[in-house]
């Protein structure tokens, strides 16, 4: 059995002006899972993913992440589960590529030494260390979001979770941002993906878990549930409504 | 795009590039003062040495000078304020403005006195990152009581990191405008009206998500030090400076 990584119970959020964004969710996310979490818009997809990381409080309910809760340990959680967030324009934060993938690790009072080896390392892991002193906003929208992946990994995140991490992607952003998703999956972390749109990433995934209405409606493997998203108003892959099952969205 | 917009960052290996900002700060400024009482032909030998940094830094004059077209409309501005404003000998009257030869002598020196601060400041731009500016600030403020120098630090880097943001956004808006026959509207206060809120609308969620992201990364006031590297022509470039600067008095 893998090491249970994160474990959520009963946990409840109501947003101030009364709506209410997760209703009961209990769920156990395991070491090394690939997990996408579906949904249509507004489902609670991204309320849910702000609780891991401690950016939400919770009116009720609890997180644990490796044992430990995240309201009382958060620089850990942030440090254990890291965050790419939707739109990598607005969460980039240094003026060259070296200075934004450094930025958490600074926060983190690393030595220069260190900051300078781990950034680097991440950067030629990501193939970005010969954009290193360029400005973030001069890079294309596969780069930028791998750039956005760059400054979570020097964290040396175990989990790792993506926000739409395909939206206003060209087709080679997307498949740089798929492969770079799938090399963390196999090096060992694990990944969980909020996504309308699974087609991209329903071949790679373990586990599908279905939100609506800030519930989980379901929770399984993508051959069990393929069938049923769009009954949640998620669309089928193409290759499993001709019969094909799924397939890889990579050709 | 960056090549055509002044003062902004072009990376290279030059004395002026490898120089510590910190001296690159404190040169500008002593400059800056000494040029405020000095004299034409002292201003002339200045403007000399700056066409020898200008080809040390790499930078080609006249492509500069073009990009800098605006900034002489500014200049233009300062040298006719002084050339209606100062008595002297008329040289001509034309209804009830008269113009004296002092007031263009003086124009005259003290637009080019503006012009080769502004020169100056280009060339430290141009050669000093983004991120050394905002170290370098984090310095020189370390030692004032009451100011969060590193506060200060992150929120210049923000600044200029968010500038390119703000600007693509606001072309995102007006385009959309236009699509919708905005031109058609001649009142340039309404114009600027439409443009703005949608603006500083689009500005406030994007800062948002950017306080969310860098939340995420474990964002503190307590971070490591920025590092300087000094290229060790520091001691000779500072004793050319103080003697430029005599010289920018004395003559």
């Amino acid at each position: 059995m893998p090491e249970k990584i994160i474990d959520i119970n009963d946990l409840c959020h109501t947003f101030s002006d009364g709506y209410i964004g997760l209703k009961a969710i209990c769920v156990s996310i395991y070491k090394g899972e690939f997990i996408i979490l579906a949904g249509k818009n507004g489902s609670g997809k991204t309320t849910f993913l702000r609780h891991l990381n401690g950016l939400l409080q919770s009116d009720s309910g609890q997180i644990r992440v490796k044992g430990h809760s995240v309201s009382n340990h958060l620089i850990q959680t942030r440090k254990t589960i890291g965050m790419v967030f939707q739109d990598a324009d607005t969460q980039i934060v240094g003026d060259t590529v070296f200075d934004e993938v450094a930025f958490g690790l600074e926060n983190l009072k690393f030595s220069r030494a260190d900051i300078t080896a781990k950034v680097t390392q991440a950067l030629k892991g990501l193939s970005l260390f010969h954009l290193q002193d360029r400005t973030p906003s001069s890079l294309s929208g596969g780069e930028k979001r791998r750039l956005a992946i760059a400054g979570i990994l020097v964290m040396d995140p175990e989990v790792i979770v993506f926000d739409e991490p395909f939206s206003n992607l060209d087709y080679p952003g997307t498949i740089q941002v798929l492969t770079t998703i799938i090399a963390l999956n196999q090096s060992g972390h694990t990944i969980i993906i909020a996504t309308h749109d699974i087609e991209t990433v329903i071949c790679e995934a373990t586990r599908v878990i279905i939100m609506e209405n800030g519930q989980i409606k379901e929770d399984g493997t993508p051959a069990d549930l393929v069938k049923h998203l769009e009954s949640y108003g998620v669309k089928e892959p193409c290759s499993s409504k001709f019969g094909l099952g799924i397939q890889p969205w990579r050709s | 795009m960056a090549q055509l917009i002044p003062f902004t960052y072009r990376p290279g290996n030059s004395l002026l590039h490898r120089l510590d900002v910190r001296l690159k700060f404190f040169t500008i400024c002593l400059i800056s003062m000494s040029l405020l009482s000095a004299h034409l032909p002292a201003c002339g030998g200045y403007a000399l040495v700056l066409v020898f940094f200008f080809k040390t830094a790499g930078l080609n004059v006249w492509e500069t000078l073009n990009s800098m077209k605006y900034f002489m409309l500014l200049l233009f501005f300062v040298f006719m304020a002084r050339v209606l404003t100062v008595p002297g000998d008329i040289l001509f009257v034309f209804h009830d403005i008269s113009i004296s030869e002092q007031g263009i002598m003086e124009g005259g020196l003290v637009a080019f006195k503006f012009f080769l601060v502004m020169v100056t400041g280009l060339i430290f731009s141009t050669t000093t990152k983004p991120s050394s500016v905002k170290s370098a600030v984090q310095w020189f403020l370390k030692p004032v009581p009451f100011v969060p120098e590193k506060r200060v630090a992150v929120m210049i880097s923000l600044s200029l990191g968010f500038m390119p943001v703000i600007l693509k956004q606001a072309r995102e808006i007006s385009n959309a405008q236009k699509a919708r026959c905005a031109d058609l509207q001649k009142n340039p206060i309404k114009r600027i009206l439409r443009l703005v809120f949608p603006l500083l609308k689009k500005t406030f969620l994007s800062a948002d998500s950017l306080v969310l992201a860098m939340e995420s990364r474990c964002y503190t006031d307590d971070r490591t030090d920025p590092e300087f590297t000094p290229s060790g022509n520091e001691r000779c470039f500072f004793a050319g400076t103080v003697v430029l600067c005599l010289s920018l008095v004395c003559f």
